[in-house]
């Protein structure tokens, strides 16, 4: 008995001394033994997997998830069988769409939607993710398929940081933390938190982007996420608040798809104007414009403040989430795109390929309408509906239309 | 003269009693676990790429279970594939799966967020389901995802938020377990601590792993937890654990997803031996993450990169 007591005792120190390890990134370089193996690495650099991006899922996949849980960024193949859509629910995506090809038969013509037109393929040779067979560069850019990996966006080793006065810096004060969440600290005199994400900023390299021979010259954007950011919208929407910079930053690989590079490209990073934000604010659905601005938000088309002030963004995720834009505010890359994958092609975050998103008040499948495999396009119901993060039917009309018209009605 | 023959009886007796210990005695010394690898689980096809599958053993039959992408099969013990059912979506979102004292098959199901437990014949024919009752309050949202049977008990464990209940075979709530109030871990970080690996030992103590933490735990029946490991590289330690089960004699091995190993540990939690090592051999182990063993010593080992089901033979020594 007084073993067990001993033990039990030891046990309660032990755990009380682990204290935040849980946290592993913490806003910065994380424990190195976390993705190095001193004597028995996997692959290059003494990573514990493969690749960059297989050491990344080592932790970010969990084959026992039954949903959207914590950290997790793509689901195991193990639950990813016909019929099955990917199980989390980040504002990013779940990579796990990337493995989900769809076989239809529209007007009498049987074509396949690849996997691979959903998201970022990256490659991590031990989840079974490869690179892009289409693409072998980045749309609008130069950057190889095969060069692509979790580390081509975020930094490994969280050298950014943001100081005490808002500067983005690789070195300057220690990291305290995450600066990603609502919940994060505030950096002091003296301190800094981690970048939105890990994100790289000026000067970001790695030997993956040094072999694509992509340049950053821009920081990370300004962003605030709630920590609870991977959950089901089932009955609310997830709100991040994007706050500047994030077109910019995606155009570091895809530079002519930015309106910089001219052309006639949708526009990012101009301010909405008052017409586009007042049709943001007033609609509802197809045929209903009757909304208002403090409750207009659809965590289907984002939208960025054109502001680095955490102070507002923060405010933003815990007391106004549902609030739509000012007409200050910007469209970027993310106000229709997904940043990892999502269910549809082009990683959008609704179904562009035919003009209905619901259909008699359902969301399309090959199950539910059956009818109209345009719109159903191989998917069981309950695939699509995983594909808007759970998002009822019934927040939309019967007929809802794309989601462009959230900006632009037309419906 | 006397002294020295009392003197040379006691020599001769110290170096019989000696003898005598050194042939009688049984040694105070850890026991030797080594490993054979065997074969991976196939049908008539060739060896099956498993990613990361769930395991279950149905050690009175000795018949493996494998769920994968909503298809259950069943291997006999030579590691054949013999039968296989749920294909076809009816028995809902197939999570985990038990065996009860009479041989049916259970199985942890999900449609949509509801989770149920559908009592199924060795066919896979649902013949009823067990409903969870008298829940109490702390657990009236608990989604499990994890499932156990033992002597006439169910346990349920929802990894993502550290709990866990026992019931009775029809599924009346006799015990709760709330993980991150046993540990004095803090309400906040409920979420990102999680449990992997859930299984029974023999005694009904429960053992899972917390990755995040580096550690093991045993948890009995009466709410006492204990936990072991070490976080590191080396041989015995942790870098991300996963999987748990414990054998026959009550040792635990753990499989570590990072070290590509599956460790033994004596049922004082000392180090015996590891296994495995990630390399593209037969017996070697890429991520290896669920892991079950068999009544005849066999250890049946999930992986990933579509390397299947490795199975080893534990010998001791």
């Amino acid at each position: 008995m007084k073993v067990l007591k001993l033990s039990l005792i030891v046990a309660a120190v032990a755990f009380l001394s682990y204290g935040t390890s849980y946290a592993f990134h913490s806003g910065g370089v994380a424990e190195c033994v976390g993705c190095h193996n001193m004597h028995e690495p996997a692959g290059e650099y003494l990573l514990i997997g493969t690749d960059q991006s297989s050491t990344c899922l080592s932790c970010h996949e969990n084959a026992a998830d039954t949903g959207p849980s914590s950290y997790h960024i793509s689901t195991a193949e193990a639950s990813l069988g016909a019929g099955l859509a990917p199980k989390q629910r980040t504002p990013g995506g779940d990579f796990g769409w990337l493995k989900k090809s769809y076989t239809m038969t529209i007007r009498g013509t049987t074509s396949t939607e690849a996997g691979e037109t959903h998201g970022h393929n990256i490659v991590a040779a031990d989840k079974n993710y490869v690179e892009d067979a289409t693409n072998t560069t980045a749309p609008g850019g130069s950057y190889p398929a095969n060069k692509l990996a979790c580390i081509s966006c975020h930094d490994m080793h969280g050298k950014y940081r943001r100081l005490n006065g808002g500067a983005i810096a690789t070195t300057g004060a220690p990291i305290i933390g995450s600066g990603s969440y609502a919940t994060s600290l505030d950096p002091a005199a003296g301190e800094a938190v981690g970048v939105y994400r890990l994100l790289g900023g000026i000067g970001y390299t790695n030997s993956l982007i040094a072999a694509a021979g992509v340049s950053f010259a821009v920081n990370p954007p300004a962003a605030v996420a709630p920590s609870s950011y991977n959950r089901t919208e089932s009955s609310t929407y997830t709100r991040v608040a994007y706050g500047k910079g994030m077109s910019r930053w995606c155009a570091t690989c895809h530079p002519d798809m930015h309106t910089d590079s001219g052309g006639l490209k949708h526009s990012v990073d101009e301010n909405l104007g008052s017409t586009i934000a007042n049709n943001y604010n007033t609609y509802v659905k197809s045929g209903d414009a009757t909304g208002s601005s403090a409750s207009s938000y659809s965590s289907l088309v984002p939208f960025e403040t054109n502001s680095t002030d955490y102070t507002a963004l923060k405010a933003i995720v815990t007391s106004t989430p549902n609030a739509g834009p000012a007409s200050s505010n910007q469209v970027m890359c993310l106000s229709c795109h997904r940043a990892h994958a999502s269910g549809f092609m082009e990683m959008t975050r609704w179904n562009n390929e035919g003009e209905f998103m619901t259909y008699t008040s359902l969301w399309p499948g090959t199950d539910t309408t059956p009818s109209v495999p345009q719109f159903a396009r191989g998917r069981l119901g309950a695939e699509t509906l995983a594909a808007y993060n759970d998002i009822p039917a019934s927040k939309f009309a019967s007929y809802q239309r794309v989601y462009c018209n959230k900006c632009h009605v037309q419906d | 003269m006397k002294n020295k023959r009392l003197f040379l009886t006691s020599i001769i007796g110290f170096f019989l009693a000696i003898l005598y210990l050194m042939a009688f005695s049984t040694p105070v010394m850890a026991v030797d676990v080594k490993e054979s690898y065997l074969y991976n689980l196939s049908n008539f096809n060739g060896i099956i790429p498993y990613d990361w599958t769930r395991i279950v053993i149905d050690t009175e039959r000795d018949e493996v279970y494998v769920l994968y992408q909503n298809l259950v099969r069943v291997f006999n013990e030579n590691g054949m594939e013999i039968y296989s059912f749920g294909e076809d979506g009816d028995l809902g979102n197939l999570v985990d799966i038990s065996i009860d004292k009479e041989g049916n098959i259970l199985l942890l199901s999900y449609k949509e967020t509801q989770p149920e437990i559908i009592r199924c014949n060795f066919r896979g024919e649902r013949v009823g389901r067990v409903e969870i009752k008298n829940l109490p309050v702390e657990f009236s949202k608990f989604s499990p995802n994890r499932m156990a049977y033992l002597k006439g008990n169910l346990y349920l464990a929802s990894q993502n938020y550290m709990r866990v209940i026992i019931t009775d075979n029809d599924g009346n709530f006799k015990n709760g377990y709330d993980i991150i109030s046993i540990l004095g871990l803090n309400e906040k970080d409920r979420n990102d601590t999680q449990m992997d690996g859930f299984s029974l030992d023999k005694d009904g103590n429960m053992l899972f792993t917390i990755p995040v933490l580096f550690t093991a735990c045993r948890l009995s029946p009466d709410g006492k937890i204990l936990s072991f490991g070490k976080h590191g590289s080396l041989p015995g330690e942790f870098s991300i654990v996963s999987g748990i089960a414990s054998d026959r004699n009550g040792n635990y091995l753990v499989a570590d997803k990072l070290r590509c190993v599956v460790m033994v540990f004596d049922n004082n939690f000392n180090f015996i031996a590891e296994f495995g090592h990630r390399g593209s051999k037969a017996g070697n182990l890429i991520i290896p993450n669920d892991l079950a063993l068999d009544s005849k010593d066999r250890v049946y080992v999930a992986q990933g990169q579509r390397r299947g089901v490795s199975v080893y033979k534990l010998s001791y020594n």
